[in-house]
């Protein structure tokens, strides 16, 4: 089978899946602390170009640290975010890194708008925090830094498998999507930088179909948090054009304003009683929601996309909306999941639980426990994806460059590689049988309604799992035309299994907190669930159980346990 | 999302062969022909409308035309389905 396809063998001291902010940033951070290893960034699509950090506002999270110490934003974040749920000592290490992030960025060749007293150009964006903007060609950028100082790029080649050996991890399998050669790539340390899981729905976060959480669930590596993987935005119902802030202006169709209900104190960024508002609204029929606001066509977000000059990203934005204008009569809105499932484990060094693996960015933002109970960037933290990424791309790189170099270039194992060439082809392989969009069509009938995902309920749980555990049954029948297909076959499957760890580990968190919202156990619990649910595959089984969070060590914590 | 009716409009005759609509594509819509250097529009039905493809041509010969009405929202009411 492998020369019907074509085979590549390679080896590299560090692989790196994924050419988005968090991949480069790690790519480049190792190369530079130590020149003489091999980098090698394989990236499904082009690296610079993909991910989401170009699509995006293109908004870095500032932090004026003269005027705000770390420990102050963690108390703030604890509280009124992360809700108790988070680990207060990566959070602070995150704040106190700000300008030293973006003093890098800039080294690495991102321009960063600066005050002519030489201090950044930040736009505040609540008591703590402000934001500055960077222009959207930041990962192009960041490729183009990664290749002078001699990182290698491959792109078009979509990983499939990591490969383990004697339970550290000994590199990868992929295959190119536009010709199906396989590749067996050995690496003493592999960092994985493959986004979150959006299952294909917001457009901007169509990049993130989960493959690499995925990929690190099927080799043993753990998941936390998978349960607040639901992210949800208002769009306007034509376009589906994000609002952002828009849940500060919203109003029932009998013109009363709604926000007031569940909005009682200035918060940082949408939050999920915005979503169960609608929901309540339609049911109740006082719907449809719409926006207003005092000025005729003002937004609140849409200020903060325009004051920067910004060229690269202006063609980008005017397009976008000058196209969802055209279709948009009024400003009627509804939610959309985002997702942004972000569960891979890491420890402060962004190491996975598998020795030698890290994962970065997106991929790992609640696998961290860093922001507690909240989906992924944006998750009510704006700014903070592209500055996450860059954070744990750097945080990676003294731990990666140690394992390294007290590694020996591992030989993959032969029945692995056979497995994963078997289960890649498979599709391919089929006579017949359903398509990848069957399986995604029927995962997003389960995880898009509101009240599957965001405003749960034990029975809607349950339902939306069973129809997740129909499309898994189908996902053993998808059959691919293409290489191109065979990918969406492979995203399709990861689809299935982010969805059902999402809604298996919804049903065991009985309580409401932060982002994670119930209507049947409405309160938070600190007596039984200051604590993450871990998901891990057992020898083939889905394997979930809690951990308590260890609060007590951290400064700020909840009153009432 | 899926399933949708999005157009892709290309002008070849401006078309000087950069290339960087086919990288730009993050959704692997737009394929290349290396022998005539020209974009080769294979997988639009997968078209997020990002408008990467047209932002980059700098000789205007992308046009993405979006079809809104085609993308589903996944809610439970009808006029969100």
């Amino acid at each position: 089978m492998i020369v019907e396809y074509g085979h590549e063998t390679k080896r590299t001291d560090v692989l790196v899946i994924g050419g988005g902010i968090g991949g480069l940033t790690a790519a480049v951070s190792i190369k530079e602390r130590a020149p003489e290893l091999d980098v090698l960034i394989v990236e499904k699509q082009t690296a610079g170009y993909s991910g989401k950090a170009n699509k995006g506002g293109g908004v870095l999270q500032y932090f004026d640290l003269n005027r705000i110490k770390p420990e102050e934003f963690v108390e703030y974040h604890v509280k009124a975010i992360g809700s108790y749920l988070g680990d207060q000592e990566l959070l602070a290490k995150y704040v106190s890194m700000n300008n030293f992030m973006l003093d890098k960025l800039i080294e690495w060749g991102a321009k960063l708008p600066k005050n002519a007293d030489g201090t950044y150009n930040a736009i505040p964006t609540g008591p703590m925090t402000a934001m500055i903007g960077v222009d959207l060609d930041i990962t192009l950028k960041m490729r183009r830094t990664a290749e002078r100082i001699g990182v290698q790029i491959i792109d078009k080649v979509a990983v499939s498998d990591l490969l383990t050996a004697d339970g550290t991890i000994a590199g990868a399998t992929g295959y190119s999507i536009l010709d199906g050669t396989f590749y067996v790539i050995a690496a003493k340390a592999v960092v994985l930088a493959t986004g979150s899981q959006n299952y294909r729905i917001g457009s901007m976060w169509s990049s993130g179909r989960g493959d690499g959480i995925a990929a690190a669930y099927r080799a043993g590596a753990e998941l936390r948090n998978v349960e607040f993987g639901n992210f949800a935005q208002l769009v306007k119902v034509r376009s589906h054009e994000e609002v952002v802030f828009g849940e500060n202006n919203m109003y029932n169709r009998l013109g009363e304003f709604i926000t007031k209900n569940f909005r009682t104190t200035p918060e940082p960024d949408i939050n999920s009683n915005a979503i169960r508002e609608w929901y309540l609204a339609m049911t109740s029929g006082t719907g449809p929601v719409h926006l207003e606001y005092d000025e005729p066509g003002g937004s609140e977000g849409a200020p903060l996309i325009k004051i920067w000059d910004r060229p690269y990203g202006q063609t980008f934005w005017r397009l976008n909306n000058e196209r969802a204008q055209a279709v948009d009569t009024d400003l009627e809105v509804c939610p959309m999941l985002i997702g942004e499932q972000s569960p891979v484990r890491v420890e402060h060094d962004m190491q996975t639980t598998i020795p030698g693996l890290y994962a970065v960015g997106d991929v790992s933002y609640c696998g961290s426990a860093a922001p507690g109970a909240v989906p992924a960037p944006p998750g009510r933290n704006r700014g903070s994806g592209i500055l996450n990424a860059v954070f744990a791309g750097i945080s990676c790189a003294d731990s990666a460059v140690a394992h390294c170099k007290s590694s020996a270039m591992p030989e993959p194992d032969e029945e692995q590689i056979s497995g994963s060439i078997r289960r890649v082809y498979a599709p391919l392989e089929r006579k017949s049988g359903c398509t990848a969009k069957d399986v995604i069509r029927k995962v997003q009938s389960a995880v898009g309604p509101m009240e599957n995902s965001v405003y749960m309920r034990a029975d809607r749980i349950d339902a939306a799992l069973q129809t997740v555990l129909e499309a898994k049954e189908l996902a053993k029948t998808m059959k691919a035309v293409d290489f191109h297909d065979m990918l969406a076959c492979h995203e399709a499957e990861a689809m299935v299994l982010s969805a059902e760890m999402h809604f298996r580990a919804s049903v065991m968190r009985k309580e409401s907190r932060g982002w994670f919202l119930r209507e049947d156990y409405p309160e938070m619990d600190n007596k039984n669930w200051l604590k993450w649910i871990v998901v891990k595959n057992s020898d083939g089984e889905m394997k979930f159980y809690t951990e308590d969070v260890p609060y007590k060590k951290w400064p700020v914590q909840p009153q009432d346990v | 999302m899926i399933d949708t009716k999005h157009e892709i409009i290309f002008r070849p005759e401006q078309c000087v062969g950069c290339g960087l609509c086919y990288k730009a594509c993050f959704v692997d819509v737009i394929r290349w022909d290396a022998e005539n250097r020209r974009p080769i529009f294979k997988y639009v039905e997968d078209c997020e409308h990002c408008f990467y493809c047209e932002s980059v041509c700098k000789k205007g010969c992308i046009e993405v035309r979006p079809d809104y009405a085609s993308e589903r929202l996944l809610q439970s009411f009808d006029n969100y389905r």
